[in-house]
């Protein structure tokens, strides 16, 4: 079982390390987590971007960059298209967002010639470690898609699954989150999560132990679902939240992040590689735990 | 537990109550030998509304004696309706059943809100209950006549009524399946999305007691070997008691192709109404008809009150 985000590193440490290339890499946000995932075996990085800028951010913050992959492309969207091509060669297995608007960095993504597409809808993907729970708990989608509908919620579901399969959790517990764990027919959220769970009984989403609506409560807490009288396998042993929409899964991630000084690793999933896609407010410890997590979901 | 119709009728003729029956524009060849075999056998207390001249024709045309039969004039069909319903509404009679007159014209008088039967706020429904021979039990089915294409809160009524009418005939916990044509989730069959719904709800506790599946198709619901041969998990294992259908079209031919091709026979009633309301179908045998008299004096008896949601 996975308590701690570090956990993730000895499913990395037992696979090839895998190519990560950052572009454009002359940031100054990115860099450093880049640099120390390079310099623990997490990853294999390429930079590419304005040598020079990269070079003089390692300078002024100290990194070592010697010995490092760095490709000279000072155009900002010259150095993503790179940077996809890459990858859709398979030159590299992880891309990560430099200093570049995330609008650009998915453009190139989408691109339907050389491109990252596989058909499957892009979604995040994140991982919290939160010391008031018993594991590491997977939260989607709270920054990609805004207000999923069922077929959407199924995909994202299907996409964190399989990258959960590949971080070992074989069977995860997957509660439908609702404002209440009741059907309420003027909530839609409740029906939708009524029906992924029928579809997870019928076999129609695999992989997986479906519940819901399931309150944040008793998603979380065992002694909630019982005070509650609800039986479920998923009650109190969640290992992914599935949000209803954007509105609801942004403020649960900051709240984490800022109320329970949770630790958190995302990635995007659903293209043909996982996409490191951090922001600026992250601390360098998230960039750092999503390049992990990302190598890890690389896992073939 | 009553698993034959035959034995509701037993039950019912030996409790020894008489109940009081209002029949509007009771001048119908298709109904009357019904009641009046119900009356004979001492459980049914006719009060005949209608022509009095015609249904003494009626009588005579099928050789039935009428002497000593309450038989009241009414001036129209409406009327005899109004007149039905009021006896209901005021006690002096248990139950209402429909004669000659139009569905549509009866309902009305039924569901009229200052002078007719229905509980505040209920849903009007049907819930038959089907003795087919080659079932080991009884099976209720609905809606075969009321609700052309139920909406969520509906089915859940249904549901509610089959419940309670189930637990008339001593099936504390029954099974139910919810019917489609695969046991798969499809937004192509919008009832299938309901169906997920209805049995969250039924997990939550938001349901009466019941042991609920579906979709699932008449094989998974009825066949105790169809789970497996499927493939298909479901608690139902083939032994359901009670099978939702999604819409009229559906659960209609299905009684009626048993009824013509499998000798079943039925017994059905109105539900919504604090009173039994009677209403069949002229195809009906006249056992059936004469059932469905007997399963509104079981109502009638154990108070005909709706269960709440």
């Amino acid at each position: 079982m996975l308590k701690k985000l570090e956990d993730l590193k000895n499913i990395v440490a037992n696979e090839p390390v895998k190519k990560l290339v950052l572009a454009p890499a002359h940031d100054q946000d990115s860099l450093g987590a880049v640099i120390k995932a390079a310099s623990d075996g997490v990853i294999t990085p390429v930079l590419i971007g304005d040598t020079e800028g990269i070079k003089q951010i390692a300078h002024e913050n100290g990194y070592d960059i010697t010995g490092l992959s760095i490709i000279h492309e000072p155009g900002i969207e010259a150095s993503v298209e790179l940077a996809v091509k890459m990858v859709s060669r398979r030159e590299a297995e992880i891309l990560m967002k430099g200093k570049v608007g995330t609008s650009t960095l998915l453009k190139c993504v989408l691109n339907k010639e050389w491109g990252l597409r596989t058909g499957k809808l892009l979604s995040h993907f994140a991982l919290f470690e939160v010391e008031t729970y018993h594991k590491l708990i997977a939260v989607t989608d709270v920054a990609m898609n805004i207000a999923p509908n069922l077929q959407e919620k199924i995909a994202i579901i299907n996409n964190s699954i399989s990258c959960m399969h590949k971080l070992g959790i074989t069977n995860p517990k997957v509660a439908v989150l609702g404002a209440v764990e009741m059907v309420n027919e003027s909530m839609e959220a409740t029906l939708d999560a009524a029906l992924l769970s029928k579809m997870n009984q019928r076999d129609q989403i695999k992989g997986c132990i479906i519940d819901g609506p399931l309150a944040f409560d008793n998603a979380v807490s065992i002694e909630s679902a019982k005070h509650k009288g609800i039986k479920s396998e998923v009650a109190g042993d969640t290992d992914l939240l599935l949000m209803p929409d954007i509105e609801v899964g942004n403020v649960l991630y900051k709240s984490l992040v800022f109320f329970a000084k949770a630790k958190v690793a995302s990635v995007i999933l659903g293209a043909a590689a996982p996409i490191v896609l951090t922001s600026r407010s992250d601390s360098e410890q998230a960039k750092y735990d999503s390049i992990l997590l990302a190598s890890a979901a690389s896992k073939k | 537990m009553i698993t034959r119709l035959n034995h509701l009728a037993d039950y019912i003729r030996s409790s020894g109550r008489r109940y009081r029956i209002a029949i509007a524009w009771a001048q119908d060849p298709n109904s009357i030998g019904a009641v009046l075999r119900a009356a004979n056998e001492g459980f049914l207390e006719p009060v005949m509304l209608g022509r009095k001249q015609e249904i003494i024709k009626v009588c005579e045309n099928l050789e039935i004696d009428y002497k000593g039969l309450n038989i009241t004039e009414s001036a129209g069909d409406y009327e005899a309706c109004r007149r039905a319903v009021e006896m209901a509404r005021s006690g002096e009679t248990d139950i209402v059943m429909k004669g000659l007159v139009s569905t549509d014209r009866f309902l009305k008088a039924v569901m009229d809100k200052e002078s007719g039967l229905m509980e505040p706020g209920a849903i009007l429904s049907y819930v038959c209950a089907l003795d087919i021979p080659a079932y080991r039990k009884l099976l209720f089915i609905t809606d075969p006549a009321v609700i052309p294409f139920p909406d969520l809160e509906q089915k859940i009524a249904m549901i509610r009524y089959a419940i309670d009418m189930a637990g008339r005939f001593g099936i504390k916990r029954p099974r139910i399946a919810l019917i489609g044509a695969t046991e798969k989730v499809s937004r192509h069959f919008e009832s299938s999305l309901d169906y997920a719904a209805i049995c969250k709800m039924a997990e939550r506790g938001q349901l009466p007691d019941c042991i609920i599946d579906g979709p699932v198709d008449i094989f998974l619901a009825c066949d105790p070997e169809s789970p497996g041969i499927k493939g298909v998990k479901t608690v139902l294992e083939g032994d359901a008691d009670i099978l939702l259908f999604p819409s009229i079209e559906s659960c209609n031919p299905f009684y009626k192709g048993l009824m013509l091709f499998a000798g079943a026979e039925l017994a059905g009633l109105i539900r919504g109404t604090f009173k039994p309301v009677v209403l069949m179908s002229r195809n009906e045998s006249l056992l059936s008809k004469y059932y469905c008299m007997a399963l509104a004096c079981m109502m009638a008896e154990t108070g005909n009150n709706q269960p709440q949601s």
